[in-house]
């Protein structure tokens, strides 16, 4: 079984599907207190279930989240990419990174390469994210994407900030 | 790409048995919104439903196996879902099946769950196969118990709550009574409402 869906390289890290090995780490995640930014704490087998849609959203819309897989250690460190679940306004661009690399801006380098990678192959422009207005890292790196808080809105019933991302150059 | 390549299509004399694709979501959504669900997790809403939706395709990726769409081969209509579902740390890979609800009735359940439990036997090489039921799921029951299946009280359970059936093996369902007899109550499906067109003769 194999979907295509496509590798990008950064400096620091691999951008790459999902495996099986990487469920570990996002149940983690998903488990953690850190997920109450993101609809969480979920137990393991919402967990599950939200591993397998990540797969899923790429045949459903041709486009999704990758894992980010560390490349000096080969672990998992997070997941960043496209979202456009149901009930969603429009694809948005999200970013969760996983606990020990927290801190170390592998969530700006991926969603650089991730919003790079829409504009050129997804013709996905301009999009949004969702950030909770609690999460403050999580705005911080909006901002320094050069993305603005552009209205309040909602993502799966819970409040939000919508910020916009600047409609990219492409080279 | 709407669906999931790779995907084998199976068929039967009224059904066949496809990938889920982006376009049959709406059937399935409606389903499990509705009470239909209630033993299935459901009922959800939009959100869940969607992912739901996207974590069975993904199911197809990291197992090779899942559940297909079944389809009605006249019209291409959607009528229900049936395959395998194996999530992380249940004790054995499980037969499933979904039929909509106002498609329940005509026999598509046992025809698709016959068919993909002989694809998973036959062609996967599966030795043995359980389904997890909610003991109050009365019409899964007697499915189950239609296709061969028995209660299996050594068997673990999910969660406590449900109950296993554990399905007839390979070799029980090599040219045997039981397969025979699930052959014939298939091909010889009647539907209950059926109306002759015209008056009758006498």
């Amino acid at each position: 079984m194999t979907l295509d869906i496509p590798v990008i390289e950064t400096d620091r890290l691999i951008l790459r599907g999902p495996r099986e090995s990487d469920f570990e780490a996002f149940a983690a995640f998903a488990a953690s207190d850190r997920a109450r930014f993101v609809g969480g704490p979920y137990p393991r087998l919402r967990a599950w279930g939200g591993f397998l849609a990540t797969y899923g959203h790429w045949a459903l819309r041709s486009y999704g989240m990758w894992m980010l897989e560390d490349r000096a250690s080969g672990t998992t460190a997070g997941r960043v990419g496209f979202i456009f679940n149901e009930s969603w306004d429009e694809p948005e661009l999200g970013w969760h990174v996983y606990d020990p690399f927290e801190g170390t801006g592998i969530a700006y380098e991926a969603a650089t390469a991730a919003r790079a990678y829409g504009t050129r192959h997804f013709g996905l422009d301009g999009v949004i994210s969702y950030i909770d207005p609690e999460n403050a890292r999580s705005r911080a790196l909006a901002d320094r994407l050069g993305a603005i808080h552009e209205r309040d809105g909602t993502v799966a019933g819970h409040p939000c900030h919508v910020y916009r991302h600047p409609v990219q150059e492409v080279a | 790409m709407t669906g999931h390549r790779d995907i084998p299509v199976l068929e039967t004399k009224r059904l066949q048995l496809r990938s889920p694709r982006a376009e049959d979501y709406p059937d399935f959504k409606a389903t499990f919104a509705s009470y239909r669900s209630r033993f299935m997790g459901g009922p959800l809403n939009g959100y869940e439903a969607w992912m739901l939706y996207a974590a069975e395709i993904g199911h197809w990726e990291i197992r090779g196996f899942g559940m297909w769409m079944v389809h009605l081969k006249d019209t291409g209509e959607t009528v229900g879902m049936a395959g395998g579902w194996s999530p992380a740390k249940w004790p054995e890979r499980e037969i499933a099946w979904i039929i909509w609800p106002d498609r329940a009735g005509k026999g598509y359940a046992l025809e698709a769950t016959h068919r993909v439990r002989r694809h998973f036997y036959d062609d996967k090489g599966w030795e043995t196969a359980v389904s997890y039921l909610d003991p109050k799921n009365l019409d899964s029951i007697r499915l189950a118990e239609r296709l061969g299946a028995k209660k299996d009280h050594d068997a673990p359970t999910v969660d406590g709550s449900d109950v296993v059936y554990r399905h007839p093996s390979p070799d029980a369902l090599r040219g045997t009574q039981l397969s025979h007899g699930i052959d014939m109550e298939i091909a010889h499906y009647q539907d209950p409402l059926f109306k002759p067109k015209g008056w009758a003769i006498d």
